[in-house]
């Protein structure tokens, strides 16, 4: 439907991103998932030349990066790449990292918020809040 | 011949035969005692005399003391301690002072005779003196009950036997010197094998505990004395603990934890402070002997300090039933023996240093392996647990329309369900406890104290249970905020819940600089206090008494303190209620000064805690204008830099940044805090506002958050 919110789903761990994958669905919006930075890349380029753009990207820190390597700094390549392509994007960055620094870090790269995963219905009430839903 | 030539005869015969007696006594008996009998004895039956006394010359020279007295007149005199003045008016007195012989044919006409009431029926008295050379040693008395009893045959005879008594006492005095000698040389040679033992066999022993048993029990048992015990000083050198006594009363003594105070009134206490041996040898007229009730027959005691190269790291003590009991030659051996112990124990303590050291290192080493290999375990478990918490909420959701079908069988799925999703949490928290300790470190110079009561306050303890006592002063400890900030907040939750049943509970925490450089942080709760059980394994990763409860936040306590190079303890107060306690190393390193720019207007919406009057002292003294709140002033626009503190005591800061925001100077503001979570700078940063941090505590770290 044309008035359904889009997310990209970007998280290497299967059973993580199914999970969420089912709760964003329920809570009501239209998810594409990608397994990696590249498949993230690609959907998210994909959806932009059929002119849907995605509303918002939720990205894996860990996974493997654009060149196929599994990298910590993943999701802040991803991120930072998907900036460039649109500056407004709103990006909410997740990890299973509890630490400021990176938090930070990717803050300081211009996601909308960090969020560590585990609390998935909190992370819908993210979400609405950035989007002012 | 006559009778009276026969008389004569048979007497002169009876004198020579006492004569001869008292000589063979002279040259065979060594004991000056039997002797002095012995020759009483003679007089009397061979003489046929009333009685017959002899008299030394005592220590002071002027007094003549009977030490033989025939008869029972003799014994009634010697139990009365019968002693006549040198040149007094008795016959002895005047015999000695003279040094010649007095005979008194009829007592009652001589003016010098001392009237004796036990020897009633004296008529005449002889008093020879007992001269060896020119040295006036003693006096002999021989009394009849007849008048002029002494003829001049019987004066010679008696002289010479008194010059023979003289000398068979002076040799016999001689052979007691001798002897006394010869025990003290033996007594010498056998305390020096006992010190030898101590030197060869015991200080090899490397056990404490088992080398100053063994020591108090050799001084004992080898020297004959009354008691001996060994004390050491405690960590802090303010007591010396009793840790190993001879016999029954030291065994109790050891369990009871007798302890005197270093420098108290005690020998023990009074010989630490001062390094010097002490010695009572009357403890009754000692002004600083310690009346132990548990070894009441002590008369004299010697108290000797152990040093090790100046240093006094305990005492030994040994008492004695006997007044005087110590000779030199028991000071030497023993202080001798003391030194090796000292030595011994110091010897001890380096080897389970040493032992301990390697210990940690093998610990420290085999836990930097297992850890890291252990937090890639527990996170990868951890990520896959992850879905879980979620998947169960969307099951819960689907069983709804069960409860109306089959309700129970709905109720048995959502018990199943309350079951997993307990777990899950219990995974997210075993994670989250082990994987925060390994975290990177930001240390850094910090007050404690603050850090405490962020603690609390995140905690959620309430301001009315808990009090804080002696943070003001204390020096700081480097160290990562959050982290300590963690520790803290484990052991307050612990007396938080261990108080939860109290109608007043309450939570003291004291802070003070200890001995080794360390800060003390005592928590102490009025609860029910740690049962032994709880106390032996408290600090076990995995042990909780508690349902619902991973068992790691003591656990990881000890693991954030000893990373810091910290000590724990866990013990229940005297007065009841559990104490924890971390000591923490401080810093005695002076703390870098910095510039601070001037002139800028900062609101400062903190409490007054120890944080909040650091930077305002601070930022005063460089010449810029603080405004300390709790509640927002009407005008906001007029600050440069808003400070907000994230743990505030009434817990409004959501409010506050709320309203910050909708005032439009959400870019001024910097909220501070002593621990961060990912989780809470994100929530932070969505008020807009410029930048969460850590709170700096030095002056280096406050500039830069001003600059």
């Amino acid at each position: 439907m044309e008035d359904e919110i889009r997310l990209l789903l970007v998280d290497d761990e299967r059973l993580v991103r199914r999970s969420m994958e089912k709760t964003l669905f329920r809570g009501g919006f239209d998810v594409t998932v990608a397994e990696n930075a590249q498949g993230g890349l690609q959907s998210f380029n994909a959806a932009r030349a059929e002119e849907m753009p995605f509303d918002l990207v939720i990205l894996d820190l860990h996974m493997p990066n654009l060149e196929g390597v599994e990298d910590k700094n993943a999701g802040l390549q991803l991120l930072s790449r998907l900036l460039e392509e649109q500056v407004d994007l709103p990006v909410i960055v997740l990890t299973a990292f509890d630490e400021v620094a990176r938090a930070k870090e990717s803050l300081k790269r211009g996601a909308r918020a960090y969020f560590v995963k585990g609390r998935e219905a909190q992370l819908i009430e993210l979400i609405n809040d950035i989007l002012e839903l | 011949m006559n009778n009276k030539d026969a008389d004569l005869a048979t007497r002169r015969a009876t004198l020579l035969h006492a004569a001869a007696k008292v000589a063979r006594n002279v040259t065979s008996i060594l004991n000056p005692e039997r002797l002095l009998d012995e020759t009483v004895d003679v007089i009397c039956e061979e003489f046929g005399f009333y009685y017959a006394g002899v008299f030394l010359l005592d220590e002071s020279g002027r007094w003549m003391a009977l030490r033989a007295g025939y008869g029972e007149a003799g014994r009634k005199m010697l139990a009365s301690k019968h002693k006549l003045r040198v040149n007094g008016h008795s016959m002895i007195g005047r015999a000695s002072g003279e040094q010649r012989a007095l005979i008194a044919l009829d007592v009652g006409e001589e003016p010098v005779h001392f009237k004796n009431p036990v020897l009633p029926d004296t008529r005449s008295e002889m008093a020879l003196p007992l001269i060896v050379g020119t040295e006036l040693i003693g006096a002999l008395t021989v009394q009849s009950v007849k008048e002029a009893a002494f003829t001049t045959e019987d004066i010679m005879v008696l002289q010479g036997m008194a010059d023979q008594l003289a000398i068979a006492i002076q040799n016999a005095e001689l052979h007691r010197e001798h002897q006394q000698l010869l025990a003290q040389a033996e007594r010498q040679a056998h305390l020096l094998r006992a010190a030898s033992k101590v030197g060869k066999e015991v200080t090899a022993i490397l056990n404490i505990n088992t080398l100053l048993h063994e020591v108090s029990d050799i001084i004992c048992e080898e020297y004959g004395f009354y008691y001996a015990g060994v004390f050491l000083l405690d960590a802090a050198g303010e007591w010396a603990v009793l840790r190993a006594g001879h016999g029954a009363a030291g065994a109790q003594m050891v369990a009871a934890h007798h302890q005197l105070r270093v420098g108290g009134l005690s020998m023990i206490g009074s010989s630490i402070s001062q390094r010097q041996g002490r010695i009572a040898l009357d403890v009754g007229e000692e002004p600083v002997h310690f009346k132990n009730p548990m070894l009441p027959h002590t008369r004299s005691e010697m108290a000797l300090p152990l040093l090790v190269s100046g240093r006094a790291i305990g005492a030994l003590t040994v008492q004695s039933r006997e007044e005087a009991a110590f000779s030199k030659a028991d000071i030497i051996s023993l202080q001798t023996m003391a030194d090796q112990l000292a030595v011994a124990i110091d010897n001890a303590r380096l080897l389970r240093d040493l032992e301990q050291a390697h210990k940690e290192l093998v610990r420290t080493k085999t836990f930097e392996a297992l850890a890291t290999s252990t937090i890639e375990a527990i996170h990868w478990i951890g990520n896959k647990a992850l879905p879980i918490t979620s998947t169960v909420k969307r099951l819960r959701e689907d069983v709804r329309p069960l409860v109306v079908q089959d309700d129970q069988m709905a109720a048995s799925v959502i018990e199943d369900l309350d079951i997993i999703e307990e777990n899950a949490e219990l995974i997210f928290a075993v994670k989250e406890h082990l994987i925060g300790p390994a975290r990177e470190q930001l240390p850094q110079p910090v007050i404690v104290a603050d850090i405490c009561q962020d603690a609390a306050t995140y905690a959620a303890v309430p301001v009315a249970q808990i009090s804080y006592h002696g943070g003001e002063s204390m020096p700081m400890v480097v160290a990562d905020s959050a982290r300590l900030s963690r520790a803290f907040g484990y052991v307050l939750k612990n007396s938080l819940e261990a108080t939860a049943e109290l109608t007043q509970p309450q939570i003291r925490v004291e802070f003070a600089s200890v001995a080794e450089g360390l800060l003390n942080v005592r928590v102490k709760d009025n609860g029910p206090g740690f049962s032994q059980e709880n106390l032996d394994q408290i600090w076990a990763a995995f042990y909780t008494t508690k349902p619902g409860h991973a068992g790691l936040g003591l656990s990881a306590t000890l693991q954030i303190v000893k990373q810091l190079g910290g000590k724990v303890a866990a013990f229940n107060a005297e007065d009841g209620g559990a104490v924890v306690e971390l000591r923490l190393p401080y810093t005695t390193d002076e703390l870098p000064g910095a510039e601070f720019p001037a002139g800028k207007n900062v609101l400062l919406v903190d409490d007054n805690d120890l944080w909040s009057n650091f930077a305002q002292a601070r930022l005063v003294a460089a010449g810029n204008k603080v405004t300390r709140v709790v509640e927002l002033p009407a005008q906001l626009k007029e600050f440069d830099l808003i400070l907000v503190d994230d743990c505030l005591t009434e817990g409004h800061v959501t409010r506050l940044l709320k309203a910050l925001r909708k005032a439009g100077v959400a870019d001024k503001v910097m909220v501070l805090a002593s621990s961060l979570s990912a989780e809470r700078v994100t929530a932070l940063m969505g008020y807009a506002v410029y930048d969460a941090r850590l709170k700096p505590y030095t002056e280096v770290g406050l500039a830069e958050l001003l600059s």
